[in-house]
């Protein structure tokens, strides 16, 4: 406890200084800017952002890309309130009650309880994470190739069942993102592979050319082809941006459930904020009293995801600063930023560089408190932005990231495998496949490989032995088992649907 | 990606195919495996105890294929949605006008496409205009007066961002 109190200490004293507390302030006023614009998701949000940090010191590039990140979920989740258009997938399920809310004149109400609910999530999960920080740290000393292999096979799996739709088609995505990811040179014997003598593909096709592409272009080319009266933004004037007494009572039990649930889910590799704000909104609709209030502007419908994906955003640390495991694709573009910056993440960063792990644990805590103090009172300037029309703001958002992309190698090929990755994207839409497994696999493609091949290595070609170290055996049954929960009731529906047809 | 489209005539006999979006979404996955395991085929696999760099690929590409038949078998049994009308037009410009700023950028020789035309780097400026007027072009509801405004503005803003706040090395001209 002592220790804990100590690091935490020596946390804000790095982020505390004039100059970090400026970057985390900066970076949460452009996440929040980016996340606003409708149909632009955190992940594009802190990839297109990704390079404004390059020129910063490290510790302040990580700060202000941890603000990036929560400016542009809280930026989200404005947009899901305001215009009913989520801006990302974990605000999806905030549109429900609070678009509602906001057309009854409490879009204030709403908001504001979206940023408490978030904020109290978030100081209660950076605890945890300095809390779980160094014993997770320890069982890192554990993990052998096999064990990291089987975690990330675990992170992939969870993936493909928490994305929507078909499990058969999010598993496909992964093996399409493991492939892609594959591109380039052997890291062990340096031939090029599937390089089809592409000079610029023997370095392997960079993850922000990806993320830009099928979150980015995908989302506006998919835009375009959409009518544009079909965003409604609530006009009346935001009055009384502080949430009832009521209001309050009603939702503090939504946030405690909502942190708890997002904190656990977060941990998980695998995509945790969006399943997160899911289940909290699925579990406070179930145990309320008047379920049939959900979806006409409960603020419990607010409270409660909103609080959820912020814990799980912020808990999704852990695996990354403990085990190195991006487990999101959020994170996968801190890894970007770490690497460019010098640092490998891992076990490692806490005993090494320990002013940048609890700068960063800090940061995230003052990150949020800004968002509170700073971003509700600017409410009305984030409405204004959504006035823009869209047709003169997707050409914005355009080449805002065609010269992102490009300035992170100074390479026009980067632009041109985005653009064929936002075709890629809008293809995958257009198909019902799911980009974000896609995504995931991709980063934790190369991690993978490594380890596989290692693991081989050590135990002599011999392929059990992801089954008789403890470890590994475990998380490889808890894999097989979330698969074939989600299996089951996929094989029920398609029988439901056949039977559905065949009464007709 | 093209293929997905076009009908397929068995030869004699007529396929329904009852679920296209999942049929052909699922023929195009088992293309891109076939790809990919034709590109590593040339690449040593498995040596001894250890893999080789064409190994893995192949592992994924042939999971990959089977999914891919997997998918498309359950659009061919099941009852499934259309495809989706894909627009021409919007992407056409978007994309256009990505190009165009990774050809203007830096300066592109278009000899490989057979074409004798080498185009020198035209620098920041110049190529955030001309891709923010493509992509603007594509839009339904274009106007020329409000449209030069906002690229005018929007170029202003990134060269302001990009190269004097962030500092970061572009040419800003042709002739700087």
């Amino acid at each position: 406890m002592h220790d804990l109190l100590a690091n935490l200490a020596l946390g804000f004293s790095v982020a505390g200084t004039p100059a970090n507390l400026g970057f985390c302030l900066l970076g949460a006023l452009v996440g929040t800017l980016v996340g606003v614009l409708p149909g632009i998701g955190t992940v594009a949000t802190v990839a297109m952002l990704l390079p404004i940090t390059f020129g910063l010191p490290p510790v302040g590039a990580l700060i202000m890309l941890a603000g990036i990140y929560y400016g542009a979920q809280y930026g989200g989740s404005t947009t899901s309130i305001l215009v009913n258009i989520p801006g990302e997938a974990t605000s999806v399920v905030t549109c429900l009650d609070g678009h509602q809310m906001a057309r009854q004149g409490r879009a204030g109400a709403a908001l504001s309880i979206a940023a408490i609910g978030s904020f109290f999530a978030g100081c209660v999960s950076t605890v945890l994470v300095a809390a779980l920080g160094v014993p997770l740290t320890a069982l890192a000393l554990l993990f052998g190739p096999a064990e990291y292999f089987s975690l990330m096979l675990l992170g992939l799996i969870f993936a493909v069942v928490l994305a929507k739709g078909s499990v058969l088609k999010s598993i496909a995505m992964v093996l399409t993102g493991l492939l892609l990811s594959m591109v380039g040179s052997d890291l062990e014997t340096g031939a090029g592979r599937m390089t089809f003598d592409i000079a610029e593909l023997s370095d392997g096709i960079g993850f922000t050319n990806v993320a830009m592409g099928l979150f980015g272009f995908a989302e506006i080319i998919r835009n375009l082809e959409m009518s544009q009266e079909s965003r409604e933004i609530v006009n009346a004037k935001i009055s009384g941006l502080m949430p009832t007494k009521q209001d309050l009572i009603d939702s503090s039990g939504a946030i405690i459930r909502g942190t708890i649930l997002g904190s656990i889910l977060g941990i998980l590799p695998g995509g945790g904020a969006v399943v997160a704000s899911f289940a909290a909104y699925t579990f406070e609709k179930r145990i309320s009293k008047h379920p049939e209030r959900f979806g006409r502007g409960a603020i419990q419908g607010v409270a409660a995801p909103e609080s959820a994906n912020n814990a799980a955003a912020q808990t999704s640390f852990i695996p990354l600063l403990t085990l190195g495991i991006p487990p999101n694709a959020v994170m996968a573009l801190m890894v970007g930023a770490m690497t460019i910056h010098g640092i490998v993440p891992g076990p490692q960063v806490m005993t090494k560089q320990p002013e940048l792990f609890w700068g960063m644990i800090a940061s995230m805590w003052l990150g949020n408190l800004m968002l509170i103090v700073i971003n509700l009172p600017l409410v009305g300037i984030w409405v204004s932005l959504l006035r823009v029309p869209y047709r003169l703001l997707y050409p914005s958002i355009i080449v805002f990231c065609c010269i992102g992309i490009y300035s992170i190698n100074n390479s026009p090929t980067d632009v041109v495998i985005a653009a064929i990755f936002g075709l890629f994207g809008y293809w995958l839409v257009k198909h019902d496949f799911e980009p974000a497994p896609l995504v995931l696999a991709f980063v934790l493609g190369p991690l993978m490989e490594e380890n596989l091949r290692r693991a081989m290595l050590i135990a002599r070609g011999d392929p059990t032995v992801f089954l008789t170290r403890p470890i590994s055996c475990g998380l490889i049954l808890v894999a097989t088992l979330m698969l074939v929960l989600a299996m089951l009731p996929m094989m029920r529906k398609r029988r439901d649907e056949v039977f559905v047809e065949s009464e007709n | 990606m093209a293929d997905t489209k076009s009908s397929r005539k068995g030869g004699g006999f007529q396929f329904k195919v009852r679920g296209p979006r999942d049929f052909y979404g699922g023929l195009a996955l088992i293309g891109l495996a076939i790809v990919a395991i034709l590109a590593t085929s040339a690449l040593p696999g498995q040596h001894g105890f250890a893999f080789g760099p064409g190994t893995a690929p192949r592992i994924f590409a042939t999971l990959l294929a089977i999914c891919g038949a997997l998918v498309s078998l359950i659009g061919l049994i099941f009852e499934g949605p259309p495809i989706d009308k894909f627009a021409v037009r919007g992407p056409a410009y978007v994309l256009v006008a990505i190009l165009l700023f990774a050809g203007m950028i830096r300066g592109i020789s278009l000899s490989a496409i057979g074409i004798p035309l080498t185009l020198p780097p035209l620098g920041l400026v110049l190529s955030t205009f001309a891709a923010f007027m493509v992509s603007i072009l594509g839009s339904s509801e274009f106007k020329w007066m409000e449209s030069l405004i906002a690229a005018v503005c929007m170029t202003a803003f990134c060269v302001g961002l990009f190269v004097y706040l962030l500092g970061l090395p572009f040419q800003l001209w042709p002739w700087s």
